[in-house]
């Protein structure tokens, strides 16, 4: 077990984004969070990383790194990719007197061509499609050599292919890593194609847990109109 | 009873008392969030230590870029000032004091509160601006998730930089001000410069010269403190970001006054 949920309740003022929720994420398996705008999902992320505090319960994750992927890349934009990459390298107290220049450039080298974006370590971030600054992201995020890897909808504005060569990375880590993955998304090519199990929020609970194959057969109401994308059904877009 | 507390909302009383308890609470929260970042960012230095690269590039934009407009500000003050005085003060048979006064009044007073304002205007709203776009950008819950305290990692260099740069840049500054007080009393009011120079000494002591650098010092801290800890806690998007630049300038300024009468009444009284 790697990363593991128990009863977790996070409130913002007076409403309640997540509702006594439970989970667990095995090492080497990618769990995908999926619900509508506003159920909570990338709330989940942000409490097991640590950004933000919970109210109640519990989130238990194994020794070693968390890292994450953000929706908008999140990239230090006055710094290259060189110095985004290596950056947990050369700030962290416990590991920037581990490595020389000379074994940052070979790390970061090997980091991109891991995303396949060899030679762009001096290009800023303002210099780079989004898909590509999703890419080094992905570099960014497994320098530190984590066990749990957070993705915050990868592949949200991307166009399909950079889509699809975002959800290969995403498989490619979690087999060369064997970290403990999740993924936030609303993209079914991206459920389909990396998660092994899937959880769907709305309205701060889980509403469904099963594979993908499960989601896609619909036979829970609210799988049912997630997948056809209907405005009839339980849930109900809040304003 | 419902409708007279609905009433009662609506009246302009209570529109007035409402905003006036909102921004006490504001103004209870920023003094508490910039508390709290300036403890947590001693922690980090005892914990950390500091980033020499980091320090030396903010101590570059802090004192580098920042001094021409803090010398034209200064210098134009100076200026104003002694062309308003010089004038009087000969006619009054006091010529031989006005290097004294100018001196005096620029080392205690103009050469700090000037270069204060300049630097709040160009570089704390360029830190308060950069933290919050970092913020609104989830650059600096990037910094979190990788591992290194953000507080840490961004404002010690910047606090640090402000504390040692600003008395540099007032002391070049104050000189720079005194200099262009006596070109500016020569050409106004025919004053020598044997006579304006002369005096410049009889106004300055060391107390002064001391008083001045930490009180710039200070000043210095305060600017970077301010506008990080502005910028750090900034929300929301576009908006967020100049919400945080004015309130970060603004907050600087009324920082600059307060401490400045605080070493007044410390030193001079």
């Amino acid at each position: 077990m790697s990363i593991e949920v128990k009863n977790l309740v996070k409130s913002f003022e007076d409403k309640v984004i997540i509702n006594d929720i439970s989970f667990k994420v095995n090492d080497g398996e990618v769990l995908a969070i999926v619900g509508f705008s506003g159920s909570g999902k990338s709330t989940v992320l942000k409490l097991i990383c640590g950004l933000i505090p919970y109210d109640s319960g519990e989130i238990i994750t194994s020794e070693g790194d968390i890292a994450m992927v953000f929706q908008y890349s999140a990239l230090f934009d006055s710094l290259n990719v060189f110095e985004n990459i290596s950056f947990a390298l050369r700030e962290r107290k416990d590991l920037r007197k581990l490595y020389t220049e000379e074994q940052l450039e070979e790390i970061v080298a090997q980091k991109l061509e891991l995303v396949g974006l060899q030679g762009i370590e001096r290009k800023y971030p303002s210099e780079l499609s989004g898909g590509m600054q999703k890419r080094v992201s992905f570099a960014r995020a497994i320098v530190t050599k984590p066990n749990t890897i957070l993705y915050d909808e990868p592949t949200a504005g991307l166009d399909p292919m950079s889509s699809t060569l975002i959800e290969d990375y995403i498989v490619s880590l979690k087999h060369e890593i064997n970290a403990a993955s999740i993924v936030v998304t609303h993209q079914m090519s991206t459920i389909t194609r990396t998660a092994d199990r899937v959880i769907m929020l709305y309205d701060g609970k889980i509403v469904f847990e099963g594979t993908p194959d499960e989601l896609l057969k619909q036979d829970n109401p609210y799988t049912k109109q997630f997948v056809t994308a209907s405005l009839e059904g339980p849930m109900q877009m809040k304003a | 009873m419902a409708t007279l507390a609905q009433y009662l909302k609506k009246s302009a009383t209570y529109k007035i008392f409402s905003a006036l308890i909102n921004d006490i609470g504001t103004f209870l929260s920023t003094i508490g969030q910039i508390s709290h970042a300036g403890i947590r960012m001693l922690k980090r230095i005892f914990l950390d230590g500091i980033s020499g690269k980091e320090l030396s590039v903010q101590c570059e934009r802090f004192g580098v870029s920042s001094l021409p407009i803090t010398l034209s500000i200064v210098g134009m003050t100076s200026i104003i000032v002694s062309s308003q005085v010089a004038n009087e003060m000969v006619k009054q048979g006091g010529s031989g004091l006005i290097g004294m006064l100018m001196t005096i009044l620029t080392v205690r007073e103009v050469g700090a509160i000037m270069s204060g304002f300049a630097i709040t205007s160009m570089i704390g709203s360029s830190l308060a601006s950069e933290l919050a776009t970092m913020r609104v950008t989830e650059q600096i819950d990037a910094i979190d998730v990788l591992g290194v305290d953000s507080v840490g990692h961004l404002f010690i260099p910047r606090v640090l930089s402000g504390i040692l740069m600003m008395p540099v840049i007032v002391i070049i500054a104050s000189a720079f001000g005194v200099i262009l007080g006596g070109i500016a009393s020569n050409i106004f009011s025919g004053l020598s410069y044997r006579a304006y120079f002369t005096s410049v000494w009889l106004g300055l002591f060391m107390k002064d010269l001391w008083v001045c650098i930490i009180k710039s010092a200070v000043f210095g801290g305060t600017i970077a403190l301010i506008s990080c800890t502005c910028g750090y806690y900034a929300k929301g998007g576009a908006k967020g970001v100049g919400i945080a630049t004015t309130k970060a300038v603004v907050w600087s300024f009324i920082s600059i006054v307060v401490w400045d009468m605080i070493f007044a009444m410390l030193f001079f009284f």
